[in-house]
């Protein structure tokens, strides 16, 4: 896990919240205004902004910045070096401001801005079939119980007795290399639901038995609208906070599989191969592994963060 | 100019264009060289000591049979010996063949079909028993068993052998090789092949005694011939060889053996070994390694360092063949666009810049014989020549370009030659997609026609450097394509070719064939089904107390001649 | 508890039986044929179709995976008559590019990723233990802050961006540390640390960091709990309360989740030993991988599943010693 976090770190430590069972979840705007006390909280959120604004809106940032991702600059690199950059910083200036890669000149700047894409994009959408997955496979397991129970369970244990980052490289380099975004999508989340699901399979069970659910039940509620009037809106904290702990994890794990080789295809720019590529430079011109390692660096932190506080405001009788 | 002493081609262009290539260089080339250091790495080794090779990937096999690239070839010298075998790199011509455990370079029949060869006195294995014509029969017959011969195939195209032969394991003794005496070994030949002294320098050539060898047993082991034998070897991590004492020095002009050991250290990764070459310290100052990483080239510009700098030139070529059995590169004017718009200057750039690669306008590497300097292809500062391009592709009825897709090997400077090309070409309109294809895979993908897509670009090196009979046709010889290990990669079956092919391979003058082979290479290049892209060279730090520094084309593919190196001070380290 | 270890255990093969069978499915369908690995460059099909049928390649999906469950627990013979190749059990299949059993490769390898996961493990242990009691003792301090802000810094740097700051600052920048390079203990036994610091390090710091946050608020619930409450009103001494009664419960979460990080390093070990060229398990993984050397790539995923397994059954033994809680119930 300290690798590639292929479950978020922080949800391993996290037992269930014990608030999600009992008291209605707080309104949307009380949580919203304890966030926005906490400049934490703030800070991360800004910059997840940031990040996203600069992968929804990266071919006018890279319009304004003047140089495309994919394009060569020649001029900006010293052939008789084995391509170095001329300049300090990487050969950042006007022109380039991040400076450009060594050997091809590329604008690092430009690849950051296209990177963030693939690292948000790939990241965003594990997160919602993880979610989906897990919520599902949770409240079938927690609700049905029985034989149910027991398949979906042993699923979760085998797939979590996976030593799932070596599968995953192993699965991604043997397989074509097609549409690499989706197959990590895939792959990333086949094995990051059980995390989640079995969270909700504990909860689900507990909310079950209780009585507001009894009632409903007695009151001749059908199955679907016990789970879907009763159940899943308690669970709504719990799923809320495991995801919102779950995304740094899998950025960390599509820029790590991009950093080995098994990621997005070239010339694609992802943070993650970006960092691969600086290895050799990175006494030559360490802005070149710095900007790129700071960019993922910071947006892990400002979820992991972002998580934490929206566990403490969320679930305050949980772990701290 | 780049290094002069290693290549004294046989063809006078190749030094001219040596130095043309060196202009370009700019700046820093003449700092490094063998003549700059005042022959600091030519200086006479002392006898004795250990010499150290760092490097990143393991041998293919310590099998002669089943290796065959540039690394092993010229790790096999030290311990291996052939009936001929290419020259020492420190000889006037390190491209020629010269006899090694033959007398001579054979004697052909008056009808050019049968080859005779005789072995020299005093030649043993290394447990003392003589080498005898019988024994290398036997050694070259293991390269028809289907599972071991998979190295060098040059024995099994060209020697006659019956039909169905599978090696002298599952089919006994092969008939059509005789052993008159001891000493002598007669070949009888499917079709006379001028140049078969140099076949026999094949690593397939290498003597066995009889009956030993089958299955695994050379996988961890070795019977050595050469100066050296295995002391110990663990794969993938470490390979010791000691002195062979039944190694007769006497019958040897090209192993000098200079010291009493050698260590491979195996399995570093490629900035671990610059940092250690970089830095020279303690037993480093013995080592070796192969060429830096362009990273490192940026740090080795102190004078200490420059002075340790050895440049060594490539002799194989990258290129990209352009598959002429797919639209739209069935079109000869298709192929010269992508010809003139690949922008040379930026992929010489992704394979390190300058130092480290020369840009490639023909397909003959210039250290190869018969290589002849020309520009079919011509742009302003090699960066491409968009709008002749243009043209072109509009003549082609091609006019907003179209897709194409590249396959490459997931290995990172392939990656960025490949961008650079897919760059290039998207300013004439053609969208290049990427299709990178795993290394282990790379060579039997691209070498299938049905698996193959629109282009691929690989490298090509010489089985041997004396003449271009081990570089054109394999590449261009359009009745030599296969449905699986394809090595024209273009697929193009042009009777005009084919007829010059068996025209100058049939020429018993070398040096005029070689002539013909420089005048083939244009000859092609005017149906452009490759696009030549750079010579790839080395550029190495060695440590400081070694020397016998010498680069060996055949050998050794470029690459130090391992044969010649040795230690100043056995002593130190 | 017989009965409770049977029913573990069984549980335990079936999974590693699931994971044979997947893992084999897997690579069965996507690997590429390594009849044509073999084959290399001169290859024809005849040569293909022939070493197929030696290595038993062209047999069904199950057959095979039978032949490889028998290798496992008796050996088994790749190829037929000269040229077959025996493979001792536990044969975990047979590496044919570098033509060695998976075995011996993973074992002539295992001491440096031990090395690497046992010093990377005392570390974080140490560490983050430490960290987390510091934070839960002087809750709310700045010491606290600080702890937690480096902690939530490990969980959040991806362990290659973190080795090359490392490397840049304490070699490049400050000359502190050599190069990484092969310095074994008997040679150097300086040397050697010297060459493994930076790794363990790197490899430690994010688990540290997440056992760090896990000790801090174990120790705060444990302290607000009854018993330990009581204890403190009795009057027992601050210093004696936390290692008494605090410590021990709030320590074996900690152990469970010790144990599957360790049986689940070689992922972590995976990427350490690649960027500082350790000749582990790691990078030879990584290296099968750039190779496509499929044999080896499964021995390695069978061989972490196992671990991870069996990791498992370990703690969940354990758990009952440790936690008194957990001992009351089953006693």
């Amino acid at each position: 896990m300290a690798a590639l976090p292929t479950q978020p770190a922080a949800a391993q430590e996290s037992a269930p919240p014990s608030g999600a069972g009992g008291a209605p979840p707080p309104p949307r705007r009380g949580v919203l205004r304890a966030l926005g006390r906490d400049p934490g909280a703030v800070l991360s959120a800004a910059y997840i902004l940031l990040v996203v604004a600069m992968a929804v809106f990266a071919p006018l940032i890279v319009r304004m910045s003047g140089w495309g991702p994919y394009e060569f600059d020649q001029t900006a690199v010293n052939p008789d070096l084995g391509g170095v950059p001329f300049g300090g910083w990487g050969g950042a200036g006007g022109e380039h401001w991040f400076g450009v890669e060594p050997g091809s000149g590329r604008d690092i700047f430009a690849r950051i801005v296209y990177g963030a894409r693939v690292s948000m994009l790939i990241a965003l959408a594990a997160t919602a079939l993880t979610t989906l997955l897990g919520v599902v496979f949770g409240l079938l397991a927690g609700f049905f119980g029985g034989k149910v129970d027991w398949v979906i369970s042993r699923v979760m244990d085998f797939l979590m007795a996976f030593p799932a980052l070596i599968f995953m490289i192993a699965i991604l380099s043997a397989l074509p290399a097609g549409n690499r975004a989706v197959l990590l999508v895939v792959v990333i989340s086949l094995f990051g639901w059980p995390y989640l699901a079995r969270i909700v399979r504990g909860q689900t069970m507990s909310l079950a038995r209780r009585e507001f659910v009894e009632a409903a039940r007695a009151s001749g509620a059908g199955r679907a609208t016990i789970v879907f009037r009763e159940i899943l809106p308690n669970l709504r904290s719990t799923i809320i906070v495991m995801t919102t702990l779950a995304v740094p994890g899998y950025i960390g794990t599509e820029a790590g599989l991009s950093f080995l080789g098994v990621g997005v295809v070239p010339p694609t720019p992802s943070w993650g191969q970006m960092i691969a590529s600086s290895v050799s430079w990175y006494s030559v011109v360490p802005t070149y592994f710095a900007i790129p390692g700071a960019f993922l660096f910071l947006l892990v932190l400002s979820f992991t963060v972002l998580g934490d506080r929206l566990r403490a405001v969320l679930d305050p009788q949980g772990v701290r | 100019m780049k290094s002069p002493v290693l290549i004294r081609a046989a063809v006078a262009a190749a030094t001219a264009a040596l130095a043309l290539s060196a202009c370009s260089g700019g700046g820093a080339a003449g700092n490094g060289g063998n003549d700059a250091g005042g022959g600091a790495f030519t200086d006479t080794p002392e006898r004795g000591g250990t010499v150290t090779m760092l490097q990143n990937a393991d041998f293919s096999y310590l099998d002669p049979a089943r290796g065959f690239d540039g690394g092993v070839n010229n790790f096999y010298r030290l311990v291996y010996r052939t009936l001929t075998t290419p020259a020492p790199g420190n000889s006037d011509d390190p491209s020629e063949i010269v006899p090694d455990l033959a007398t001579d370079l054979g004697t052909p029949s008056e009808d050019g079909l049968s080859w005779t060869f005789t072995l020299k006195e005093g030649v043993r294995f290394e447990d003392g028993t003589p080498i005898t014509s019988a024994d290398v029969k036997f050694g070259v017959s293991r390269s028809w068993d289907p599972e071991i011969g998979i190295g060098s195939p040059y024995a099994r195209q060209v020697i006659d052998a019956p039909e169905g032969y599978e090696g002298p394991y599952r089919s006994g003794p092969l008939d059509t090789i005789e052993t008159p005496d001891a000493r002598t070994i007669v070949f009888h030949l499917k079709e006379p092949f001028p140049e078969f002294g140099s076949v026999v320098s094949q690593n397939s050539f290498v003597p066995f005694p009889e009956g030993s060898g089958a299955g695994d047993a050379f996988i961890n082991d070795i019977i050595a011939s050469g100066p050296y034998t295995l002391d110990s070897y663990s794969p993938g991590s470490s390979i010791k060889l000691v002195r062979n004492d039944e190694w007769d020095p006497e019958t040897d002009d090209v192993r000098e053996a200079y010291p009493d050991a050698w260590e491979f250290v195996i399995g570093l990764d490629v900035a671990t070994i610059d940092e250690r070459m970089l830095a020279g310290q303690g037993a480093d100052a013995n080592a070796i390694a192969l060429t830096i990483q362009p990273a490192t080239l940026a740090r080795i510009q102190t004078p200490q360092l420059q002075e340790r700098k050895l440049e060594l030139p490539g002799v194989c070529t990258t290129y990209m063949g352009l598959n002429t059995t797919k639209e739209p590169f069935d079109d000869v004017r298709v192929r010269q666009a992508v010809n003139l718009a690949v922008d040379r200057a930026a992929v010489q750039n992704a394979s390190g810049g300058t130092q480290l690669a020369d840009i490639a306008t023909t397909i003959l590497p210039p250290a190869v014989g018969g290589y002849r300097e020309y520009d079919l292809y011509p742009s302003e500062e090699h960066q491409g020549d968009v709008e002749a391009a243009r043209a072109l592709l509009e003549e082609a009825g091609l006019p907003d370009g179209f897709d194409m897709t590249l396959d490459i090997r997931s290995q990172p400077k392939m990656q960025a030659q490949a961008e650079a090309v897919q760059q290039a070409l998207d300013r004439v309109g053609i969208d290049v997609e990427l299709n990178v294809i795993d290394t282990s895979t790379y060579y039997e993908t691209i070498g299938t026609p049905a698996l193959q897509h629109d282009a691929a670009i690989t490298g090509w090196c010489p089985d041997w450097a004396s003449s271009a009979s081990t570089f054109l046709p394999p590449l261009f010889d359009g009745r030599n394509i296969t449905d699986q290990g394809n090595s024209n990669l273009a697929q193009i079956n042009d009777e005009g070719i084919n007829a010059r092919i068996d025209e100058i391979r049939a020429m018993t003058d070398l040096e005029a064939a070689n002539e013909q082979w420089g005048l083939l290479d244009e000859e092609i290049m005017e149906l452009a089904p490759v696009v030549p892209l750079a010579f790839e060279s080395t550029i190495t730090l060695p440590g400081e107390n070694v020397t016998g520094l010498y680069s060996s084309p055949g050998a050794a593919s470029g690459g130090i001649d391992l044969v010649l190196v040795g230690l100043r001070d056995p002593e130190r380290g | 508890m017989a009965r409770f270890l049977i029913a573990r255990l069984s549980g335990v093969v079936l999974i590693l039986l699931l994971v044979c069978l997947f893992t084999f499915g897997v690579f069965f369908v996507l690997s590429p044929d390594p009849a044509v690995q073999i084959c290399g460059k001169n290859c024809t099909p005849e040569l293909i179709e022939r070493i197929r049928t030696n290595l038993g390649l062209d047999e069904p999906l199950l057959a095979q995976f039978f032949s490889f469950l028998g290798g496992l627990f008796a050996g088994r013979t790749y190829g037929v008559g000269e040229s077959a190749t025996h493979c001792a059990a536990p044969c975990l299949g047979y590496s044919f590019q570098s033509s060695q059993p998976v075995w011996d490769m993973i074992m002539d390898r295992l001491p440096v990723t031990a090395t690497l996961a046992v010093g990377a493990a005392v570390l974080w242990l140490l560490a983050g233990v430490a960290g987390g009691l510091l934070g839960a003792l002087r809750e709310g301090t700045w010491w606290d802050r600080g702890a937690m802000v480096v902690a939530l810094s490990g969980i959040s740097v991806p362990n290659y961006v973190f080795a090359l700051v490392l490397q840049y600052v304490l070699v490049v920048e400050l000359e502190w540390l050599p190069f990484p390079g092969t310095v074994t203990f008997a040679e150097d036994p300086g040397g050697w640390f010297q060459n493994y610091l930076m790794p363990w390090i790197v490899l430690a710091f994010a688990y540290a960091s997440v056992y760090a946050r896990l000790t801090r608020a174990n120790v705060i619930d444990t302290l607000s709990e009854n018993y330990v409450r009581t204890a403190r009103a009795k009057g027992l001494p601050r210093h004696q309360v936390i290692r008494r009664h605090a410590l021990r419960p709030a320590l074996t979460p900690i152990a469970t989740v010790f144990g599957m990080d360790f049986a689940g390093l070689l992922g972590g070990a995976l990427i350490t030993e690649t960027v500082f060229g350790l000749n582990g398990v790691g990078k030879m993984t990584a290296d099968s991988i750039s190779r496509n050397d499929q044999p080896v790539i499964m021995g390695v995923t069978l061989l972490a599943a196992f671990f991870v397994v069996v990791g498992n059954v370990v703690i969940d033994l354990l758990y009952t010693a440790l936690d008194p809680r957990v001992r009351v119930n089953s006693a």
